[in-house]
């Protein structure tokens, strides 16, 4: 395929925004309620604006800028941008939504064209207190007609459509559960040395192994968590990021690249692994920052199960197709490891934040001073979403 | 009576494909300008954006790409273990559904499976569900 994005104008773009504060509600303290018990699902806590405004105030104090400051809002699902503006008493020049990822780039755009100098990236959901269904008979559709078009033979779930994804992987290129275990292992091992994090409980490679199959041959702890929480990230112009509480931490690269023709029949999904999406972003992420995988020195994917690591391992080149789970072995995710991946214990043990979660991780690392869990001299930091071939990419670094 | 099933997203042009079931015919959209076949059922040809096609019957054979086991109930209709699979078609599109007469464990990548029938029904009505088993001998 042609080039269809032009480096001269991404370029350009690399640290002109700042993450200039970050915020999240207690996600272990929202999971657990105050009797220390897990909160039943279905019984309702705080609502997603709750959660989302405890977030927004802690990001501003983070920060140390003003409500009044904002002059841009981006809310993720399931907030509405014009209830949440109305709640916060906030008349954005410039509002989106969308997924993290997207909001990020989104919001860089718009604070380049002009539009706004300060956005306030907003998320929360309250899932397990909505008892929000992910497969059967009460999901919701959306956009997505895999989600729900195949339920007259049985089929349904994101997880069971991963499940056949690593079914997939299995059969071409020989990965073992042992290998995919290491995932959720090296993720909650990071969990544990992360106090905000809902699982806090080591999880062995035999707990692993012992667990029940849910979608075989996904077993419980490659699914994510279902949780309430809120998450906000505070960007603003890079020449007004200075002489803040923190210093700033540069959005030096993004790219952003989708793989949609065929999706429904999963073709993208089992015969590609998405992997051109992959590579699509790759190629505008990487020379945008100025950067290699081999410079990354934290990394975090979207990880709604825990195979999404293989496949954005191998599709941005830290490992060829079909190497990663021999990748992922050996404590080479690991904290202290050669790329340490989901340092926050990602979605599968810190929070199901869709992906919100792993921001502030990366914006943290970068800032340094994490004890245990820092990665020691983290310059660059990688964030990559792929969400059923919908990928993108953002690399952060760290500010002077 | 028919075996309940999981109600089936309905459009005009499922409503078409599931019309065609009731014959026991197997018959997915081919694009009448580029002969492309389609599925799930849909408005467009996707590779050349016309809107004229015709249900073309297909082979009712295919290869076993990919499957699953569910060892949870996500469907009252569909106890665990339930094994679901994608199969790849003759004719190029990949087709989700579940092996018969063929017990999951013996399940290989690229065998070859061929048509069956079983009969389901939901709110829509009763209608045949096309499943796949090994080939006829």
């Amino acid at each position: 395929m042609v080039e269809s994005f032009d480096r001269k104008r991404l370029a350009p773009l690399k640290d002109t925004v700042a993450v200039v504060g970050v915020g999240e509600t207690d996600y272990g303290a929202d999971y657990r309620g105050s009797g220390g018990k897990a909160v039943a699902k279905g019984e309702a806590r705080y609502d997603s604006y709750t959660l989302a405004s405890r977030a927004l105030k802690r990001a501003l104090d983070d920060a140390g800028l003003n409500k009044d400051e904002i002059d841009g809002l981006c809310t993720g699902p399931t907030l509405s941008g014009e209830r949440a503006s109305e709640l916060w008493g906030l008349n954005p020049r410039w509002s989106g939504s969308g997924d993290a990822a997207q909001c990020i780039i989104e919001a860089a755009m718009a604070i380049n064209c002009g539009l706004c100098t300060t956005v306030a990236l907003v998320y929360g959901n309250a899932q397990r207190s909505m008892d929000t269904a992910y497969g059967g008979a009460r999901v919701t559709g959306g956009g997505i007609t895999s989600y729900f078009y195949y339920a007259p033979w049985g089929m349904t779930s994101q997880g069971a459509l991963y499940a056949l994804f690593f079914q997939r992987h299995k059969l071409l290129y020989g990965t073992t559960d042992e290998q995919l275990g290491s995932i959720a292992v090296a993720f909650r091992k990071h969990a544990c040395m992360n106090p905000n994090a809902v699982m806090q409980k080591p999880l062995s490679l035999d707990d692993y192994m012992k667990a029940p199959y849910v979608a075989e041959p996904l077993r419980l702890f490659d699914y994510c968590l279902i949780n309430d929480g809120g998450v906000a990230i505070i960007l603003r112009r890079a020449d007004m990021a200075k002489a803040l509480k923190h210093p700033p931490v540069m959005v030096s690269g993004f790219g952003w690249s989708e793989e949609n023709v065929d999706a429904t029949q999963l073709r993208p999904r089992l015969k590609d692994f998405y992997h051109t999406a992959h590579r699509g972003v790759a190629a505008q992420v990487y020379p945008m920052a100025g950067v290699t995988p081999r410079d990354v020195d934290v990394f975090a994917t979207y990880d709604s199960f825990s195979v999404h690591l293989l496949a954005s391992l191998e599709g941005f080149g830290f490992c060829k197709e079909g190497e990663g789970g021999a990748f992922v072995q050996n404590g080479r995710i690991e904290i202290g490891g050669e790329l340490p991946c989901n340092t926050s214990g990602g979605m599968l043990s810190e929070s199901y934040m869709q992906s919100w979660n792993h921001q502030p991780e990366l914006v943290r690392q970068l800032r340094g001073g994490l004890g245990a869990r820092q990665v020691q001299g983290a310059a660059v930091a990688q964030y990559v979403h792929d969400v059923a071939g919908k990928c993108k990419s953002i690399i952060y670094t760290r500010g002077g | 009576m028919a075996t309940a099933r999981p109600i089936r997203s309905m459009d005009p042009y499922a409503e078409q494909f599931w019309a065609f079931t009731q014959k026991k015919e197997l018959r997915l959209q081919q694009c009448s300008d580029c002969s492309k076949f389609r599925w799930p059922p849909g408005p467009t040809c996707d590779k050349c954006l016309s809107d004229a096609f015709e249900w073309a019957a297909i082979a009712g054979r295919g290869k076993v790409l990919s499957w699953t086991t569910f060892r949870r109930k996500y469907f009252e209709e569909y106890p665990a273990p339930h094994t679901a699979f994608v199969l790849e078609l003759d004719e190029g599109p990949l087709f989700v559904s579940y092996p018969v007469d063929l017990d999951p464990a013996d399940l290989r990548e690229g065998m070859v499976v061929s048509l069956r029938w079983t009969d389901g029904e939901d709110k829509f009505g009763s209608y045949n569900l096309p499943v796949f088993g090994p080939p006829s001998p």
